[in-house]
């Protein structure tokens, strides 16, 4: 938690009340939110459909890529009860660490998993064959259950639309690569998931892949 | 490898030539090089390159993957007798937690070096296969707007209308806004507003009452007379600057509000996306929210001019609108800050009558109908005419009344 004082809060703290926007997907931003109280959901609408991604809560930072980044927002936050935020814009950020250490922990684990991430997609973005990268995208998805097991059959909650986001492809032509890979019994396709058979089979090709690349 | 404690964290020695991990282990220990030489390995991954990276003494190293809880991306292994301190993440946390400036720093190199993955990315996906984020927000408006969450749409619509007012979807955008709102549209408007003189006004600032500093449109006039609109600008344009520093010579603190924020970033790196902040601050002052709206503007001028010529236009109507929102927020004095740069240094911008007629709005709040009424002459005067040369009229006879 922020210990601040109260002249702090009146400056930064703002109050939303339940079902308000915080901010919405593809609206410019640079601030980002620090929540004091309340819960605040993040939403994407993904097919007409509004989709949580996730339900943070008193402690939790978002909207924190406006530090960095001069893109859109990649998501829509909602107060989900009586919210209280401390809402910085990114040129306050500097004087906002010096007095609060543990936020700058916080934004230190949470930027290392977004490299991370980031690497972990361009990896995938560099590889030239659409049905490697697709495979690679199920790769990634699998990994991101640190217990996934590589032995036996994986589901992976997505869609085709969500692995082309990730691979940089159109959603037809992942489409048409999720089709060949369940015709020939790699996996097996449903609407909001697919099991992979043998994950292994995939990391190895992908790997030789990604090999002949820099050769 | 021999160990020890220092503070409850381990000391390690190592060989030469030892490996302290290698890429692809897991692991959640943080080392700093105490002394030796340690030589990160890694490889570049859109090229295939292989890297290697000394790490300096004091400096740590293998930060992010313990932090990410990833594997390992590079090797780390030693040069000669070295001594590393290993952390545990629980040792690390106290470390920084009394060491705000190392994760400043540490920040900042992280922050590097997502922006330029970032950059890969965009590169490699050819920078366009993104969508407009304008059609995109509108149809997230038009989700909410047909699910009939109209506080949500609405907010959408609105965010619309700030950001994209020119682009394809403003009318729809516009009239969903008005049906959601029934008809009432905010039209708040600093120029529209009946200024009040009143004696708590004059507590923000000190007027010099004496006669000599009194201005005088003739004067200035007469000065120069012969002479071109131009040289009349100027003479003009002096006149008003050393008067707005008498205006300012009293300073007070007031403006130290700002005095906290920090402007480390380069100008470089922020001024991209000025055009949506300038909206953005202009969006504040449109709902009132003045001294959010102030910021914003301040923001951009202490960022100071920007590098692209087609952005210099917001950050010169910065100071009029932070002039604006201070005169909202009846803040004269810092108000008047904001127009004398105008006056002193942006005659040609766009804005320049409208700060004129503002300054002859604070004149006549402070009660000096003379230098008011040269202010709003001055705004009679100046062509094209337009509604600004009316209501400069219209002040004019209602000072001459009053």
């Amino acid at each position: 938690m922020l210990e601040l004082d109260e002249k702090f809060f009146a400056r930064f703290g703002v109050d939303y009340s339940p079902n308000e926007i915080i901010f919405c997907e593809y609206e410019p931003g640079y601030e980002f939110y620090f929540i004091q109280k309340g819960r605040v959901k993040i939403v994407k609408i993904i097919n007409d459909r509004e989709k949580t991604i996730d339900v943070l809560s008193t402690g939790d930072v978002f909207g924190e890529m406006s530090i960095l980044e001069e893109e859109p927002r990649s998501a829509t936050a909602i107060a989900v009860d009586v919210v209280r935020v401390f809402k910085f814009h990114r040129d306050n950020f500097d004087t906002l660490l010096q007095g609060n250490p543990q936020l700058a922990y916080k934004l230190l684990l949470i930027f290392s998993k977004r490299i991370y991430d980031a690497k972990r997609r361009l990896m995938i973005l560099l590889l030239e064959e659409p049905s490697v990268k697709v495979m690679d995208v199920m790769i990634m998805l699998a990994e991101q259950n640190p217990q996934f097991d590589v032995e036996g059959e994986i589901i992976i909650n997505t869609t085709a639309s969500q692995i082309a986001s990730w691979a940089g492809m159109a959603d037809s032509e992942v489409q048409k690569e999720l089709t060949h890979l369940a015709r020939v019994a790699k996996i097996d396709l449903f609407e909001d998931r697919i099991a992979v058979k043998n994950i292994r089979d995939f990391q190895r090709i992908v790997t030789s892949r990604r090999k002949n690349l820099y050769s | 490898m021999a160990g020890g404690m220092q503070g409850g964290i381990i000391t390690r020695s190592y060989k030469s030539g030892s490996i302290i991990y290698f890429e692809n282990d897991k692991s959640e220990y943080i080392y700093i090089l105490k002394s030796g030489r340690v030589l990160l390995t890694y490889t570049k991954i859109d090229t295939g390159e292989e890297i290697k990276e000394d790490v300096r003494q004091g400096e740590f190293f293998g930060v992010k993957s313990a932090l990410g809880k990833y594997p390992r991306e590079e090797t780390a292994q030693t040069i000669g007798e070295t001594l590393v301190l290993v952390l545990t993440l629980a040792d690390f946390e106290r470390l920084i937690l009394k060491n705000v400036n190392v994760v400043r720093k540490m920040l900042r190199v992280f922050s590097n070096q997502l922006r330029r993955i970032g950059k890969t990315v965009r590169t490699v996906l050819g920078d366009s296969d993104s969508v407009s984020p304008d059609v995109e927000l509108f149809r997230i408006g038009e989700h909410y707007y047909k699910a009939g969450d109209l506080t949500k749409a609405s907010y959408a619509f609105k965010r619309y209308m700030e950001y994209y007012p020119d682009t394809d979807y403003a009318k729809v955008a516009m009239d969903r806004i008005k049906s959601i709102s029934s008809g009432t549209v905010s039209t708040s408007s600093a120029g529209t507003k009946t200024v009040v003189a009143s004696d708590s006004d004059l507590d923000d600032f000190a007027m010099d009452d004496s006669p000599d500093d009194m201005f005088s449109m003739d004067d200035a006039v007469s000065a120069d007379s012969g002479g071109t609109g131009d040289s009349e600008d100027f003479t003009l344009s002096s006149e008003l600057s050393s008067e707005m520093n008498d205006f300012l010579t009293d300073s007070d603190d007031s403006l130290d509000d700002f005095g906290d924020f920090s402007f480390d970033e380069p100008a470089a790196e922020t001024s991209s996306g000025l055009k949506a902040r300038f909206n953005e601050g202009v969006a504040h002052l449109d709902m009132n929210n003045c001294s959010a709206a102030a910021a914003v503007f301040q923001e951009i001028i202490d960022e100071g001019p920007p590098v692209k010529e087609h952005e210099k236009k917001f950050f010169i109507d910065s100071y009029f609108y932070a002039g604006r929102c201070f005169f909202e927020m009846k803040k004269y004095k810092e108000a008047m800050t904001f127009f004398a740069e105008i006056i002193k240094n942006y005659q040609d911008g766009e804005n320049f009558k409208g700060t004129l007629f503002y300054i002859g709005d604070i004149f006549a709040s402070a009660g000096q109908k003379e230098k008011a009424l040269a202010y709003y002459n001055r705004v009679l005067n100046m062509t094209p005419k337009d509604a600004l040369n009316s209501r400069a009229l219209d002040k004019i006879k209602g000072l001459q009344k009053s």
